[in-house]
């Protein structure tokens, strides 16, 4: 009884002392928990799938923003990673009817040898060669897919995938814990000392080898972790849609996880991910009205370039600049209001 | 008490809700890509319906006379599957609409039919032709049971009629220029729908007293074919038989007119199918013909009536997407006779249904798809003559004739 | 079916060229890979089309016409919107992107999805060596070596073709040199973007034209710059005339995968990144640090 008392009174003070004290994470705070509750206050089946789709998404995001915003490789066929996921899970329940959670680990397994498949092709090629060279590997795998039809269903894809959960609030909840426990892990990675190099890779591939660390290690490594999260995605995806099409490889969800990252901010992780629940369910909400049904696309385009022009580092970081400050002492950061820094007592300018 | 008072509440409301809806519109919910042709299509036959339904009253179910309100649903589908899941999403859960109809590129017809079904909602296919999406009505029918395709016939069937008009067509070659076995180079796009097709075509066709040069598979979105032209033309092929969806079909007309390739091309090219196929391909798509639905020629007694009247409100000819007005008044039958807008009540009506369209005479299998053969659906086949779309079959097959039909002008190059 | 593939894989080859070279150009002065590259090719396009049908000008006033306003439209968005963020590589990506999207749907709003079909300056074909060509195709031929070859003379025999090169060679010392980089960068998108146009006028009436119509050559072309070396302007030449013909051969040799031609040009594409990093006649820029 005493330990357990003990561990609530110390996560209360955790809470008050790490979490509380700053805008940014009660922020986080709030929209874990409120996506977690939503369903007992507002279960509109519309909404529920709207989310889904967010979550799935922003999972797929964050991955891209662990491989391009901390190791710098800014891949362009992301997509491949997700497709992977999500036509292994959907052929393996559909072939040997395995169960869900069995094949979305095993999609996810595939996704991480395809991982590490590209990120050695890729070791050689850096900067606008390695974004260019990995925007073909999707496509090529689509030209392959096409040619076996009967494995792949050609431009019909594979379809009456079995469902994990069948209700749509349970399917909402699977996809949100998933995500929730997916970014926080990519998030940690990021903080590591292991996000640490790769931070440092992306700025001085050079001056970091000389320092003794095996660069081309850590960057399949990156390709790695970042397709096995790409790969959890999309077989979510599969076994949520019911469906793997080509449209899993398309250039078009290459593109859309690089515009909602750098729209949310790079290497942030939170930042893609509040892209995506921003514009994911505004530009579906915005085909409802007759008025914006036909502009949404272009109402997305122009305000990814407003941001753009207007918050280079994207959407996140403006956001938290504007409600925290970094103390010029100690470099940690303190809520807008205060004049003296929390830790250290410097005054805040 | 406060409990009590909020179920009070509650329980007007439901009320109020009923009774409202007693005099509520039918809410019919129209899928399809709207920045699109054949959503454009979609929109327009049911706009038809609508209006012809409203001025008439309405639908009657039971005692009341009920308007129709159409809903209009972009699915976005040409460009993205999961959009359309979430489009019909919306129309069910948001819109509350009462039946789904529209539909049209497979991929995302598959995945919105799954979530039709986990509502069980009716949903009238127009569009989508491959058989996989009865197939399933088949293979599971208590949840698939709510889908209905009304058109286009299913790929199989489709190939029964291609076959008939080749048979057609290659006879005519006999008669008028003297080749005993005209050869034939199939050009179909990478596609699975393609591929019962092309197999079935590849066996029948030397059966039939064809000879089969070549088969060119380019994708569907292929914005050049030359290199295959120049192939085909050196393989000597007298008809070009093709199996095409995509915007290719207008590329391989427009190339084959420009080299003036001495063959006539004939099969299924969708996009030889719409009014604007002339203009895409700058007047050079002379004597390109494909399978069709509209025409103005007798299929029933209101095909021309309709596409008359089409053509007079949105100043083009109806596209296949249009049987979207066969499809609401297939559901104003049912509805009727059933008396009931209940989708459960309302598949037992539709199996059993003949409904005379504008496209076709309906009847359903047990795919829940339409049954094919003369006096049923049968499509038609059509030619671009000098910028008009010349109906030229059934003249004659299976002593079915519909009355305006013209012969098809083989090029003589 | 030798003569085939040798003149098929020619005149599309031309076509390549014209895309592929401007896009070089751009991205060996400013390092910008312009994604909306295509996109200002189908905007042409459609300008072309608009003049032509719709307000009926002849072939000489409209293609000139188109050319200019794409060319006009290009500068402009280079000064709005890839200006401020060309420090950072994504941003320039991204709003590339955008870009093209946003074409893309103006596009769709104003025409609708419908393919359009533009007629063709002159009809009919002619023969060479057996193998039928169209008179259009050949003037996409004449125009793709008329517009490179002028290319290449103002590149090497003008001061502005000079003041080019020295800053594709070395941005920051032709800056510290004294020279209007911002100015420099801002021509050489029109000059860029003016061969994307030109190849659109030309290219339009033997494609379909669409509000999708970006987004294949897109690939290709990316596959051409990437295997001849970005910002090598032989290499997008030489890649163009290897891409072309590696499609042909595939129609050719395996008519029932001819839709494995755009699969198997980027497969070629990622063997030769293999073998040689920086591409055919890629320059290997020194790490930036």
């Amino acid at each position: 009884m005493n330990a357990v008392s003990a561990l609530a009174a110390r996560s209360w003070a955790n809470l008050r002392n790490e979490v509380l004290v700053l805008p940014s994470r009660i922020a986080v705070l709030v929209w874990a928990l409120a996506l977690l509750l939503l369903p007992l206050v507002w279960g509109d089946a519309y909404v529920m799938r709207v989310i889904t789709m967010a979550a799935i998404f922003a999972i797929f995001a964050a991955s891209w923003d662990l491989l391009a915003g901390y190791s710098g490789q800014v891949s362009f066929g992301h997509a491949i990673f997700f497709g992977v996921g999500a036509y292994t899970s959907a052929l393996l329940s559909k072939h040997f009817d395995l169960s869900p959670w069995l094949t979305m680990p095993i999609g996810a397994a595939a996704a991480v040898l395809c991982g590490m498949l590209v990120g050695l092709l890729c070791l050689r090629m850096r900067g606008s060669y390695l974004s260019l060279a990995t925007m073909s590997f999707p496509l090529i795998l689509l030209g392959l897919l096409f040619a076996l039809p009967e494995l792949s269903g050609g431009e019909l894809g594979i379809s009456g995938v079995r469902r994990a959960v069948v209700s749509p609030v349970s399917n909402y909840y699977l996809a949100v814990v998933v995500m929730l426990a997916s970014v926080f892990g990519i998030w940690k990675i990021g903080d590591s000392k292991f996000g640490l190099i790769l931070h440092a890779i992306r700025e001085d591939e050079v001056a970091c080898r000389a320092s003794g660390i095996n660069t081309p290690r850590y960057k399949v490594l990156a390709f790695l972790l970042s397709a096995s999260f790409a790969g959890i995605a999309g077989a979510l995806f599969a076994h949520f849609m019911r469906l793997a099409g080509p449209s899993t490889l398309e250039l078009a969800l290459s593109f859309q996880v690089v515009i909602w990252c750098v729209f949310g901010g790079m290497a942030t992780v939170y930042g893609p991910v509040l892209a995506v629940f921003i514009l994911y369910p505004l530009t579906d909400f915005l085909g409802g009205f007759d008025l914006f049904r036909d502009v949404r696309l272009l109402v997305f385009a122009v305000i990814v370039l407003l941001v753009l022009l207007f918050m280079p580092r994207g959407l996140g970081p403006w956001l938290r600049d504007r409600a925290e400050r970094v103390c010029p002492r100690c470099k940690s950061r303190n809520v807008f209001t205060r004049k003296q820094c929390r830790l250290c007592e410097a005054e805040l300018r | 008490m406060k409990r009590g008072s909020l179920k009070l509440l509650g329980g007007l409301l439901a009320l109020a809700f009923a009774s409202a809806c007693a005099a509520q519109n039918i809410k019919i919910a129209i899928l399809g890509p709207m920045a699109f042709l054949q959503g454009e299509n979609h929109w327009a036959g049911a706009e038809m319906a609508r209006d012809e339904i409203n001025k008439a009253g309405g639908i009657q179910v039971g005692g009341a006379k009920r308007q129709v309100e159409l809903v209009k649903i972009d699915t976005n589908e040409i460009l993205s599957v999961p959009d359309a899941t979430n489009a019909i999403e919306r129309a069910i859960t948001r819109d509350k609409a009462d039946v789904l109809i529209g539909g049209f590129r497979s991929e995302a017809v598959l995945a919105m039919q799954e979530v039709a079904m986990d509502n069980k909602k009716l949903f009238l296919g127009v569009g989508a032709a491959h058989s996989k999406l009865g197939v399933n009505v088949k293979e599971n029918f208590e949840r698939y049971k709510y889908w209905f395709r009304v058109a286009p016939t299913k790929d199989t069937d489709l190939a029964r009629t291609v076959f008939a008009v080749l048979n057609t067509i290659s006879e005519q070659m006999r008669r008028d220029l003297g080749k005993p076995e005209p050869k034939v180079a199939i050009v179909a796009e990478k596609a699975v729908w393609v591929e019962a097709l092309l197999k079935a075509a590849q066996d029948t066709l030397p059966k039939m007293k064809m000879s089969v040069v070549g088969v060119w598979q380019p994708s569907a979105t292929a914005n050049d074919v030359t290199a295959e032209l120049s192939a085909i033309k050196r393989a000597g092929a007298d008809i070009v038989f093709t199996i095409v969806s995509g915007p290719m079909g207008i590329v391989l007309g427009r190339q084959m007119g420009e080299l003036q390739l001495p063959a006539v091309a004939f099969g299924i090219n969708v996009e030889a199918q719409k009014d604007g196929f002339w203009a895409a391909t700058a007047s050079k798509g002379n004597y390109v013909s494909t399978l069709d639905t509209y025409s103005e020629i007798e299929i029933t007694p209101k095909t021309v009536p309709f596409v008359k009247a089409f053509k007079e409100r949105f100043k083009r000819a109806p596209a296949y997407t249009a049987a979207s007005y066969d499809a609401i008044m297939l559901y104003k039958d049912t509805v009727e006779k059933a008396g009931t807008i209940e989708s459960d009540k309302l598949v037992p009506v539709i199996e059993k249904a003949a409904h005379t369209g504008t496209a076709s005479v309906l009847t359903f299998d047990a795919n829940h798809d339409p049954v094919f053969g003369p006096g049923k659906v049968t499509g038609i086949a059509v030619q671009w003559q000098n910028g008009e779309k010349v109906p030229f079959w059934p003249n004659n097959w299976n002593g079915v004739t519909y009355k305006g039909v013209r012969p098809i002008i083989l090029p003589k190059l | 079916m030798f003569q085939d593939i040798l003149v098929t894989g020619l005149v599309n080859g031309g076509i390549y060229a014209l895309l592929a070279v401007g896009f070089s150009l751009i991205f060996g002065v400013a390092r910008i890979v312009n994604i909306a590259h295509t996109a200002f090719y189908m905007l042409s396009a459609y300008a072309f089309y608009f003049l032509l049908v719709k307000v009926g000008m002849n072939f000489a006033v409209a293609s000139l016409l188109a050319v200019v306003l794409v060319v006009a439209v290009s500068m402009l968005c280079y000064k709005l919107v890839i200006e401020p963020v060309r420090e950072h590589h994504a941003a320039v990506l991204i709003a590339t992107i955008a870009l093209g999207l946003i074409f893309q749907e103006s596009l769709l709003i104003g025409f609708g999805g419908h393919y359009i079909g533009i007629p063709g300056a002159i009809d009919g074909f002619a023969a060479i060596a057996g193998v039928r060509v169209s008179y259009q195709r050949l003037i996409i031929l004449v125009v793709a070596a008329v517009a490179l070859s002028g290319t290449w003379l103002l590149l090497h025999h003008s001061r502005f073709g000079l003041a080019i090169r020295a800053a594709a060679n070395d941005l920051e010392i032709a800056n510290l040199m004294g020279m209007n980089v911002k100015r420099i960068a801002m021509f050489t998108v029109g000059v860029s973007v003016g061969l994307a146009a030109i190849a659109g006028v030309v290219v339009a009436p033997v494609y379909v034209v669409d509000p999708l119509m970006w987004q294949t050559p897109l690939v290709i072309m990316l596959a051409i710059v990437v295997l001849g070396g970005l910002g090598s302007i032989q290499g997008s030449l030489v890649g163009a005339f290897i891409i072309s013909y590696v499609e042909a051969i595939t129609v050719f040799a395996v008519p029932s995968g001819a839709y494995l031609k755009g699969a198997v040009a980027l497969s070629i594409m990622v063997a030769v990144l293999l073998w040689k990093p920086e591409g055919l006649f890629g320059v290997v820029f020194e790490e930036e640090r």
